[in-house]
């Protein structure tokens, strides 16, 4: 990908490795069969943990950058992969932050597969993009027909705490869903240039400070359309049904009111389609 | 091909009086109205840029300059993944609808009165159904018309929509609408000779309240429009 826009960059577009600051390549690999856990694999910075689950919910994986955050240049390959029938929750265990780069993007690849009869939960928090982060995120998922998928992202644009807001940087978070080796949804979103002008503006994110978007892709999607526009209006946020894949998304000029409108709704939409508890894992309320 | 053919087709193609029924769609505009996000002129004018520069006039001018490109070169399997790329990157169920109708009638009326095999080709193997970016870019390639032009007058046909349908939802007078199409010129031209230049999967849009707008529609009580 060229993506060496910044003047900083153009010497370095040698394809071998750079000899300067050490660069995060993460990547965690987790396989779940009927009966649980069948494979793991890690790489620094990143950790899988396994909270012991609820009483009555899902086996929880937990995904923990033991770095603290993405800088420039930092990749993450994530791959969660569900066998025929299996069942399971796969989190963060806290929110992600990616800091300001000098130049390079930090690259997220989530690779997402579920065979028949499947039900896989991608459930990360927030990553939250400090002011001049560039990220590059693609969200890929491969279903077999019969499997069900509930996943969410949501970014927040800037430490709102500190009053800093995401004027500068990029964005790029793609989403590729394929049923039975047929991609039904696309979309991406990119926010780079002046970032703070796009997200000020009436018809681009009217003020808000935090965008989540959630996919749901079943056979039972579209019976779910109802209550899923029910969840999400109740959180100001909107639903649809689009190629069959049920989508919603929720913006709100604070990040802690699309947090709780996004829990209301996958804690919702999975008691609802999957008669699973009405609630997120643990470590969303830790 | 001359300019003033290519002008012939495209004013043709692009024009209110294709049939397409564009004036059916309001790509989410008429929830805004109601929600009161656009109230006048001025409102109109930055919601229709945004639908232009960084929403649905974006993917979809990538998507038709990938697809007019791939007609051109004759590439049947790249065409095939441009048009399965374009159906499924629609933010809601009612703009997947506009672009899908008007896609396909555009498909039927250009087989018609311009035929060209790379129409029947797509044709046939997306069994008559095409999004319009796609059916568009196709028909231009197969034609022989510049793809700036045609990006040109897709992006001026989308906006000229949308801006229609302001006028009637907000109301706004005719006077109004035009100063509004003048307006746009530049983001329309910044964006036709922007988004060839990035390779596909450096394209993105950055207007989510469209298609929040978009969803909100669906269940609209008193509703003019499609979309």
């Amino acid at each position: 990908m060229s993506v060496a826009t910044s003047r900083y960059e153009a010497p370095e577009l040698s394809p071998a490795p750079q000899p300067r600051l050490q660069r995060g390549d993460g990547a965690a690999e987790i396989v779940f069969g009927r009966r649980g856990l069948l494979r793991l694999y890690q790489r620094t910075p990143c950790r899988v943990l396994f909270p012991l689950p609820e009483p009555g919910d899902l086996p929880v994986a937990a995904l923990l950058t033991t770095s603290g955050g993405l800088a420039g240049g930092d990749r993450l390959a994530l791959s969660v992969t569900l066998e025929e029938g299996a069942r399971a929750v796969v989190a963060t265990a806290a929110a992600e932050k990616v800091y300001r780069s000098l130049g390079p993007d930090a690259t997220v690849t989530v690779s997402l597969a579920a065979g028949e009869g499947a039900w896989l939960e991608w459930l990360p928090q927030e990553t939250i993009l400090f002011d001049g982060a560039r990220l590059v995120r693609r969200i890929a998922a491969d279903l077999a027909p019969g499997a069900r998928l509930l996943a969410a992202e949501t970014v927040v644009f800037g430490r709102a705490a500190r009053g800093e807001r995401f004027i500068r940087g990029l964005l790029h978070e793609s989403w590729r869903l394929s049923l039975g080796g047929k991609l039904v949804w696309a979309d991406a979103l990119r926010l780079d240039g002046d970032v703070g002008a796009r997200l000020a503006s009436a018809a681009g994110f009217g003020g808000a400070l935090a965008l989540a978007t959630a996919v749901y892709v079943g056979e039972d999607a579209a019976a779910l359309l109802m209550p899923a526009r029910d969840l999400a209006e109740a959180g100001d946020g909107a639903a649809t049904l689009v190629n069959g894949v049920l989508l919603a998304r929720f913006l709100a000029p604070r990040p802690e009111m699309v947090r709780r409108a996004l829990t209301r709704y996958v804690a919702g939409l999975r008691q609802a389609a999957a008669g699973l508890p009405a609630a997120l894992p643990r470590l969303w309320h830790s | 091909m001359t300019t003033e053919a290519a002008l012939y087709r495209l004013m043709t193609w692009l024009s209110p009086s294709y049939p397409l029924g564009a004036f059916s769609y309001s790509h989410g505009l008429e929830y805004a109205v109601e929600a009161g996000l656009v109230r006048d002129r001025d409102g109109l004018r930055d919601w229709v840029a945004a639908a232009v520069g960084a929403g649905a006039g974006r993917s979809d001018g990538a998507l038709l300059a990938a697809a007019w490109r791939a007609a051109e070169a004759g590439d049947g399997a790249v065409l095939d993944e441009v048009a399965t790329l374009a159906f499924a990157w629609r933010g809601s169920a009612e703009t997947a609808l506009e672009s899908r109708q008007q896609g396909a009638a555009f498909l039927t009326a250009t087989r018609a009165a311009w035929p060209h095999p790379l129409l029947d080709a797509l044709a046939l193997r997306h069994r008559g159904e095409a999004s319009l970016p796609v059916a568009v870019g196709v028909a231009a390639a197969a034609q022989g018309v510049p793809l700036a032009a045609t990006l040109t007058a897709y992006l001026h046909a989308f906006s000229g929509s949308l801006v229609s349908a302001g006028q009637r939802l907000i109301p706004l007078g005719q006077t109004d609408g035009q100063a509004v199409i003048a307006a746009l010129e530049g983001v329309v031209a910044a964006t036709a000779a922007s988004v060839p230049a990035s390779p596909l999967d450096e394209i993105g849009t950055a207007a989510p309240l469209i298609d929040w707008c978009s969803m909100r529609h669906e269940t609209q009580y008193t509703r003019l429009f499609r979309s």
